[in-house]
């Protein structure tokens, strides 16, 4: 696949829309396009479109997602970039591992048998593909597609935690001493932030940190009764998974009904995780520096690495600062050096090497050391 | 063979190891970087990078 083609073929990708749970169109274009470039096709039972090439050596998966955030970006190309909404979050990533996983297989040089999976729903809590795949057989390696700019290995993602807080009182009048219900939301809140801030203490990696963060807060009566209802989202290190934060959460506001209702836990990979350490090497052979980074969000890494206990860690190319902006877009010179970066990786012979079971960085044999 | 920057145990470097790369420690498990390769060089790896996003 030439630069042109692949390029072509990320900005078609990027003119059909997708949002969240209507990425129907999307994923019928996108099994179109890799048939046609050689994969075996289908789109599964969860509705996400899936490409299989390669017939030997380890088996990995390319996860990627289709859908995107709402909000039209106008889709063109300016000054070296190409502009649209998911163009970096996380078509251009996308596109990136078919293309690369195209090459490969092209060169005669692919080590692995590719499995490319455009999920739906991953910007929603649903997380729907992810969470049909995971049921599948655990694969031998998985690199998540999502920005990490060429030079980055996204290693780990932090968990998260969603809480309704609900509390009823009987009405007390406004003259007396009760400073009401709202002072009292306001109040168990506050009380969250404190006992993050000590959780946090000594804790300097944001990582390793709690962030909270109060998304609605809805105040009624019903003439008898005042009821409050907060609704507050953690951000979790991996010591804290949703089961513990949600004692964490009980403990911090007594008094209050807590629900809740989603939850991931923080996932992260050593550096020396094979997958890392074979891209980072790919990363150098294009003259770049491997940076590893951990991020403060969540993506569906958060789903299938708990439960598949692979190596894993998050590729694509693209500023994810510009996710969910109005400024959308992707350097178009970023985008092709991820295609060579992941095609090395493909290609490299030591990933044909995989075999044993156990995760562990000794699982990828290695050559003569020095 | 070169030894850790930590605990000074011996650390087994690839032959084909570029620099950049990160290698543990078998003993005390730090991560350790291939700062150069003539001579063979290992530093105690930078902290991670942290970002928002997804």
């Amino acid at each position: 696949m030439k630069d042109s083609d692949a390029i072509l073929f990320l900005e078609r990708l990027i003119r059909v829309p997708s949002v969240s749970c209507a990425e129907g169109q999307a994923a019928a274009f996108l099994v179109e396009q890799m048939d046609s470039f050689g994969f075996q096709t289908e789109i599964d039972d969860a509705g996400n479109p899936v490409g299989k090439i390669g017939t030997s050596g380890p088996r990995i998966v390319l996860l990627g997602h289709i859908d995107t955030v709402p909000g039209v970006v106008s889709v063109r190309r300016e000054d070296g970039k190409l502009y649209g909404r998911g163009a970096v979050d996380a078509k251009g990533p996308l596109a990136a591992f078919i293309a690369a996983a195209v090459r490969a297989a092209d060169s005669g040089n692919l080590q692995a048998q590719v499995e490319v999976i455009g999920c739906v729903e991953e910007e929603v809590p649903s997380s729907k593909g992810a969470r049909f795949r995971v049921l599948g057989a655990a694969p031998d390696l998985c690199i998540n597609g999502e920005p990490s700019g060429w030079q980055g290995v996204t290693l780990g993602y932090k968990g998260y935690l969603r809480a309704r807080l609900q509390r009823s009182l009987p009405i007390e009048h406004s003259a007396g001493k009760a400073s009401g219900m709202g002072a009292l939301a306001c109040r168990a809140y506050v009380a969250i932030e404190q006992a993050a801030a000590l959780y946090n203490q000594g804790r300097e990696a944001l990582f390793d940190q709690v962030f909270t963060h109060l998304s609605q807060i809805e105040l009624n009566s019903d003439g008898l009764f005042e009821h409050a209802s907060l609704d507050v989202r953690l951000r979790l290190p991996g010591e804290l998974g949703p089961q513990v934060a949600r004692t964490w959460l009980c403990d911090a506001v007594p008094g209050w009904e807590v629900d809740c209702s989603n939850g991931l836990e923080a996932w992260s990979s050593p550096r020396t995780d094979p997958v890392a350490r074979l891209l980072g090497r790919a990363i150098s052979r294009e003259g770049g520096r491997p940076r590893f980074i951990r991020k403060t969000g969540t993506s569906d890494m958060n789903v299938v690495g708990p439960v598949w206990k692979c190596p894993i860690v998050a590729y694509g190319p693209g500023d994810s600062a510009l996710d969910h902006t109005p400024d959308e877009h992707i350097r178009i010179d970023e985008f092709l050096a991820s295609i060579r970066i992941l095609e090395g990786f493909l290609t490299d012979p030591n990933l044909s090497s995989w075999s044993a079971p156990l995760h562990s960085a000794t699982r990828l044999k290695r050559p003569e050391t020095r | 063979m070169l030894n850790c920057t930590e605990c000074e145990s011996p650390v087994s470097v690839p032959a084909d190891a570029v620099e950049g790369e990160i290698v543990a420690c078998d003993v005390c498990s730090a991560e350790l970087e291939v700062a150069c390769l003539e001579p063979l060089e290992l530093i105690l790896a930078p902290e991670l990078s942290e970002d928002w996003g997804e």
